[in-house]
């Protein structure tokens, strides 16, 4: 435990002080760094859900949810950009709760069908109410501290530690324990004693808050939303492409997930031979990953961490 | 006094009653055997006792308060544990942190992780596990996943615990080693439902035997008593007239 948050700790210095490490210089260095913690945060949130053996697919939704939240929070009470994220992540927290005391009774594949249900429906609820949504237009806001981006990549790394906090604060402590033999083995957890309902519920609802804070720094971060990209498809993808990438049931493993897969496809997308076509070679990574990495990232290190001939014997 | 009170308990599966009207009471401290042919109903009965199923009649009291309506996890909270005749050892977790499972969790219920660990290697070390604690659970032999089944269910610290045939599959060696550790369990205090095939293990260690056959109690009595039933000997046996 000690070690692993010496590395968190390192990690995060280095995020940290990254800006004045030439990346400010660079306004595509320091916009994609931005997007990439929100990432990160995203990434993180849906692990968490997973961690109890459910496969959310409303996430993307939550995202969008923050993401929409935030502009109709600022537009209708004119409150400051940051009070509105606030608001939209407890908007965001409300719906899961109330969504995942409904939808958590059902196991496996029938809760993520609802959830599948869930996230379907708002592109086309915001579509039918314009006066709030502005409809296929959407909402403008003004951009996040007046459009300076070093300064809005402090906050997305704030609301990265808190999913990174979240996160590792339920590998170390009893959550882990309850996480774990929830996901396992619903009878033999019920049976020790956990309600599992109730762990589920929490988890889905803080997952849920998280994922809703990084849709909620989207908007005043791209200064526009509208129904189509707050709900779109990619983002929903992402969200537990990233984590299984990396590595499931950890924190590193979303975190990893997001950097490689996220610069994967940067990388493609401005580099010749594959420029429209990032998304078949990308779509293929995706694919060998897997079929030959079922742990992930994290679970290819491990292994060759244990087959290292440095490895001290214990 | 007693500990727990079943009184004309149902339960039907597809309007088949698996157990029909059953009724039983087992006294604090004392040591009560569920047995019965194939398909009698004892394990549904453990689990509408554990919470597992629902029950379509009757009632479950424990410590004189009606429990039937309770969630499964609520009567483990009040001191009622079980093991699963099917081992379920919690896949991702190693022997010590199964065990830890049922201390976090249990009637015990402690947030110390660190006072769980120790309480956790306590119970795997009583069982006969204290040199597996790091050992992943599928690498286990089935004599030391009943071990460890019986530890997990020892972790929530229950008043009452159901054992669902724990000696099935042992050797005659790990058998007895296995009546011994349980003659220790039950002279901590807590109190021992059965359900066994293994006639010796019902002579060794119970007071009371009921038997269950077609989800009716047959007879009730004690060892030497039901080994002597005439009835109890037809539905084992069969009899001329069947």
């Amino acid at each position: 435990m000690r070690r692993d948050l010496t590395l968190w700790a390192a990690f995060l210095a280095l995020v940290a002080v990254l800006p004045w490490l030439g990346v400010a210089d660079d306004r595509y260095l320091l916009f994609l760094s931005n997007v990439m913690l929100m990432f990160m945060t995203l990434a993180l949130s849906w692990d968490v859900v997973a961690r109890t053996g459910q496969l959310s697919l409303a996430h993307g939704a939550f995202f969008g949810l923050g993401a929409y939240g935030v502009a109709i929070a600022f537009k209708q009470w004119s409150v400051p950009p940051l009070v509105a994220i606030a608001i939209a992540a407890l908007a965001c927290a409300i719906v899961a709760l109330a969504v995942g005391v409904v939808t958590l009774r059902l196991r496996g594949i029938y809760f993520a069908i609802a959830t599948l249900a869930f996230a379907q429906v708002w592109q086309t609820v915001m579509l039918q109410v314009p006066d709030l949504s502005g409809g296929t237009v959407g909402i403008s806001m003004p951009p996040l501290f007046g459009g300076d981006r070093l300064a809005s990549y402090y906050l997305a790394l704030g609301i990265f530690v808190l999913a990174l906090a979240l996160s590792l604060a339920i590998r170390w402590s009893r959550w882990h324990y309850a996480v774990t033999a929830v996901r396992a083995n619903e009878t033999v957890a019920r049976i020790v004693g956990l309600d599992v309902v109730r762990v589920k519920v929490a988890l889905f609802t803080a997952s849920a808050t998280l994922a809703g804070l990084a849709g909620a720094f989207y908007t005043p971060f791209i200064t526009h939303i509208d129904p189509f990209d707050a709900f779109s498809i990619d983002r929903s993808v992402a969200s537990l492409v990233f984590p299984i990438f990396g590595g499931l049931y950890t924190s590193a493993g979303p975190v990893i997930g997001t950097i490689a897969l996220r610069s994967l496809e940067e990388y493609l997308r401005v580099t010749p031979p594959w420029k429209d076509g990032y998304q078949v070679a990308y779509g293929l990574v995706i694919v060998v990953a897997v079929l030959f990495m079922p742990r992930g990232l994290i679970g290819l290190a491990q292994r060759a961490v244990r087959r290292s001939p440095w490895r001290s014997s214990k | 006094m007693a500990l727990l009170e079943v009184t004309g308990l149902v339960r039907r599966f597809r309007g088949l009653a698996a157990v029909d009207d059953l009724s039983f009471t087992v006294d604090e401290g004392q040591t009560l055997a569920i047995i019965g042919p194939n398909g009698a109903g004892k394990s549904t009965t453990f689990n509408l006792i554990s919470g597992l199923l629902g029950t379509h009649g009757g009632a479950i009291r424990f410590r004189g308060e009606d429990i039937t309506r309770w969630p499964a996890h609520r009567r483990t909270r009040a001191g009622v544990a079980r093991t699963f005749q099917i081992v379920q050892p919690l896949a991702d977790l190693d022997v010590r942190d199964n065990v830890m499972v049922g201390v976090l969790f249990g009637a015990g219920a402690s947030s110390s992780l660190a006072a769980a660990r120790a309480e956790a290697e306590r119970l795997c070390a009583l069982v006969g596990l204290g040199d597996r604690l790091v050992q992943p659970v599928a690498s286990l032999t089935l004599a030391d996943r009943k071990r460890l089944e019986l530890a997990r269910a020892l972790a929530t610290k229950p008043a009452l615990l159901l054992l669902d045939e724990v000696m099935e599959g042992l050797t005659p060696a790990e058998e007895r080693a296995a009546i011994a550790l349980l003659g220790r369990v039950r002279s901590a205090g807590v109190t021992l439902l059965l359900i066994e095939h293994v006639m010796s293990t019902v002579r060794d260690l119970s007071e009371r035997v009921v038997v269950m056959d077609y989800g009716k109690k047959l007879a009730e009595g004690t060892y030497a008593e039901i080994s002597r039933d005439p009835k109890v000997i037809a539905a084992y046996l069969g009899t001329d007239d069947a």
